[in-house]
């Protein structure tokens, strides 16, 4: 079958490792993402603070786009391109006026039949089929993620119908449950890394990312797992500075649940850009491997 | 800091008011100061106990000077915490978004300019191309603030931020996350004339 895509500028660009992994993960699960034609960024989190309009605009030619393609699911693994294209399908659905003046303009106007998913829906349906499942080779046996949502998940600036719960999700749970891979509970699942601020405000964001560490490290964590660029970057390229900085003297690498996935169903991790960490993620996942052949 | 209410004249204060709740989308009559938009606040330790509730509070009495100006405004990171919590639904991260505008609007100096002048360049970037080029925005982005600390004949500031942004980069560079290639969508034409109905609604 085949899925509308959404990468997104930064899945285009410094996290095109995720991208790379989403459309890998998603063929072997027998699901097509076929990025949709000439699609333009969705605004992101500073498209609000500069021009309200523009902030619906942007991501509604997207949506236009995959519908009129003859689409009804698009996948946007980025959560700022998810959680934009969400508010603003929302937003056009509930304001006619507002929806004729923006379809005014669109080659493409959009008629409200796109369901937009965040790339854990669009696994959990891969879940439900059995599909997932059934491709797992390793068991990735001492792998201890806590699973790291961030804000553009489950909190959104208006009143959508949310995905998952909003103070404790478990969508990453339940796919790497699947995987039989044990999670840990902490406390920092929604917390905030800070995005923007880790460059336009880094003692900010450096504040805020290690409270998050510190959590995941005493809880005896061996890794971070985020479905968001944003949260990736940031928490791993900033990971040593606020380390140093915060007297935190554990290293965490940090992954994409792709990766996770890769490395359960045996994809080689050269091909899914493993190896493009700040802080390498390739030795533990190599280790987990030699572990279980051993037990064999 | 915030003026009695005293002081306060009710014909000032109520198109203050009803701008932003009109722009924000945000009912904020409706607040009762519970402060559980206090206790979640991401950056609640970075704004010199500046929490939300004071900021709704403050463009209800139509303190516009300090709503436009305070630590809030400027290190408010958009978590949506607050309004996600809110027993009356009002999201006040809408709020800062809003009160960001409108300070430009009124070319006030941002508390915060890096903040003002990241998003300002990453939204250019992405009208002008379609999509934004990290390369070519974060350059402008950069710009910006070298103009600004030239002004102030800070260079040492210059230095230390092209020396964390070159390290940055170099460390990309080496993890092939940069990207050297130009990102741009067709339908730009399309961005432009949504963008030129933007103004329009701005100034009507």
């Amino acid at each position: 079958m085949q899925l509308a895509y959404y990468p997104g500028c930064s899945l285009q660009q410094s996290s095109k490792l995720y991208d790379v992994q989403s459309r890998r993960i998603f063929s072997e699960l027998g699901a097509e993402l076929v990025e949709i034609e000439d699609w333009n960024c969705c605004g992101a989190t500073s498209a609000g603070k500069v021009d309200d309009f523009m902030a619906m605009a942007m991501p509604a030619r997207n949506i236009g786009i995959a519908e009129g393609a003859g689409f009804t699911e698009m996948v946007i693994p980025c959560s700022a391109c998810y959680s934009r294209t969400l508010v603003a399908q929302q937003r056009i659905k509930d304001n006619a006026a507002l929806a004729e003046e923006i379809n005014s303009e669109l080659a493409a106007p959009i008629n409200g039949s796109l369901k937009v998913s965040s790339i854990l829906e669009a696994l959990e349906e891969r879940i439900a089929s059995g599909a997932l499942k059934d491709r797992v080779v390793h068991k990735l046996t001492g792998l201890r993620p806590v699973c790291y949502y961030g804000c553009m998940l489950t909190r959104f600036p208006y009143a959508v119908p949310v995905p998952d719960d909003v103070e404790n999700p478990q969508g990453m749970e339940r796919v790497l449950g699947t995987l039989k891979i044990k999670t840990i509970d902490w406390n920092h699942k929604t917390s905030c890394c800070g995005a923007s601020a880790s460059v336009n405000d880094p003692e900010t964001a450096h504040n805020l990312m290690a409270e998050i560490m510190k959590d995941a490290v005493a809880r005896g964590a061996n890794c971070v797992v985020t479905t968001c660029p944003m949260c990736q970057m940031n928490l791993d390229a900033q990971q040593e500075a606020f380390c140093l900085k915060h007297d935190i003297e554990t290293r965490l690498p940090v992954f994409f649940i792709t990766e996770i996935i890769g490395a359960a169903m045996d994809l080689p991790p050269a091909e899914l850009q493993t190896d493009r960490h700040f802080i390498d993620g390739t030795t533990l996942l190599k280790e987990l491997e030699q572990h279980e052949e051993k037990g064999k | 800091m915030t003026a009695p209410a005293m002081a306060i004249n009710p014909n000032q204060t109520q198109p203050f008011l009803q701008q932003v709740m009109e722009r924000s989308g945000q009912n904020l009559t409706a607040c009762y100061q519970c402060r559980r938009c206090a206790a979640g606040c991401s950056v609640g330790d970075e704004t010199d106990y500046f929490t939300p509730n004071l900021l709704i509070r403050m463009v209800v009495l139509g303190d516009r000077d300090q709503a436009l100006s305070n630590q809030l405004v400027w290190k408010c990171v958009s978590c949506y915490t607050c309004g996600t919590r809110c027993p009356n639904d009002i999201q006040t991260a809408r709020i800062t978004e809003t009160l960001k505008k409108m300070a430009k609007e009124e070319h006030l100096e941002p508390l915060q300019p890096k903040v003002a002048e990241f998003h300002d360049a990453f939204v250019r970037s992405g009208l002008r191309w379609g999509r934004v080029n990290e390369m070519e925005f974060m350059g402008a982005y950069e710009m910006k603030f070298a103009l600004r600390k030239i002004k102030t004949r800070e260079f040492g500031a210059i230095m230390d931020e092209i020396k964390t942004q070159a390290r940055l980069g170099m460390e990309m560079t080496r993890l092939r996350r940069m990207h050297f290639g130009f990102l741009m969508a067709k339908g730009r034409k399309e961005i432009k004339a949504l963008q030129r109905k933007s103004k329009q609604r701005a100034t009507h």
